[in-house]
């Protein structure tokens, strides 16, 4: 995992994007997983009992592959210091997922050297169903 | 099919406030399940827990363990915010207090609609806050 460091960044640049295709297996992992036992993430039936076509992908197992993004991107020395998310629209099993996010501020707060994110899942269609934000906590090169 | 206990409204914004705590130790398996569920293969995370692990419903889920009722049948997580304060190694026993904290009324002309909010504090053994949540789940 390549380190990056405050100096690397620059506001407006793009995160490297992350791919996940969670299967219904994967819903049934992160049940177990996570401690989310959800009828609406397994039950077919029960998920059309509430309006659904299906069982829909867990939002919080969204936020858990933004989280890995951004410690992918921020490398070992790098602290994930904030993430707030919305979900907005539903993934189903079998779609492909899209994580991504843009660099909004640069900030030294405190010692820290701050920066702020826009960050998303996007559906296939290209629609973000979960949009948020991150602050993480980067080394500097001096 | 399961059914969730609902209540009125009025009955529902009585129990703000309601708390529990729960405690877990935090384990290499349980990071191991995490990081396999995400496809997360990183060494990073050999004695240090991903901070994403508090995304879940068993650490930061107030709403499985304080099992309010839902002022409507239907029911969708619809948002979430973390805050990572401090790294959680293996060993550590997580103490989190988790409350209901607020009842929104959220109807509209497109009918009933409700958010409820939850907050969870996450502390070590230490007594140290290592993160804290906030979850709202929609019911609708």
């Amino acid at each position: 995992m390549a380190q990056l460091y405050y100096e690397d960044v620059q506001e407006g640049m793009d995160l490297p994007t992350v791919e996940e295709t969670p299967t219904t297996r994967t819903l049934v992992q992160w049940a177990g997983a996570s401690g989310d036992y959800f009828e609406l993430h397994y039950d077919k039936d029960f998920a059309q009992s509430m309006g659904f076509p299906g069982p829909i992908v867990h939002g919080r197992l969204e936020a858990a592959f933004l989280t890995k993004m951004l410690t992918n991107w921020i490398g070992e020395k790098g602290e994930l210091k904030k993430m707030s998310v919305q979900y907005r629209g539903n993934a189903f099993p079998g779609q492909p997922l899209k994580m991504g996010g843009k660099v909004t501020k640069k900030s030294v707060e405190g010692g820290e050297n701050l920066v702020e994110c826009q960050i998303w899942v996007e559906n296939p269609e290209g629609r973000q169903i979960t949009p948020g934000t991150a602050v993480v906590a980067l080394p500097s090169k001096s | 099919m399961a059914e969730r206990k609902t209540a009125s409204m009025e009955e529902i914004k009585a129990l703000e406030g309601k708390k529990s705590e729960d405690s877990m130790e935090i384990d290499q398996h349980m990071i191991n399940l995490f990081c396999q569920c995400i496809g997360d293969p990183s060494p990073k995370w050999k004695g240090t827990a991903p901070p994403g692990m508090i995304t879940t419903a068993m650490i930061s889920g107030g709403a499985v363990f304080l099992n309010i009722p839902i002022p409507y049948q239907r029911t969708v997580a619809a948002g979430a915010d973390w805050e990572f304060l401090k790294p959680i190694k293996t060993g550590d026993t997580l103490h989190t207090t988790h409350e209901f904290f607020e009842l929104q009324d959220k109807s509209s002309d497109k009918g009933p609609r409700a958010l409820m909010v939850y907050k969870s504090s996450h502390k070590n053994q230490k007594g140290e806050v290592v993160a804290v949540s906030t979850n709202t789940i929609m019911s609708y």
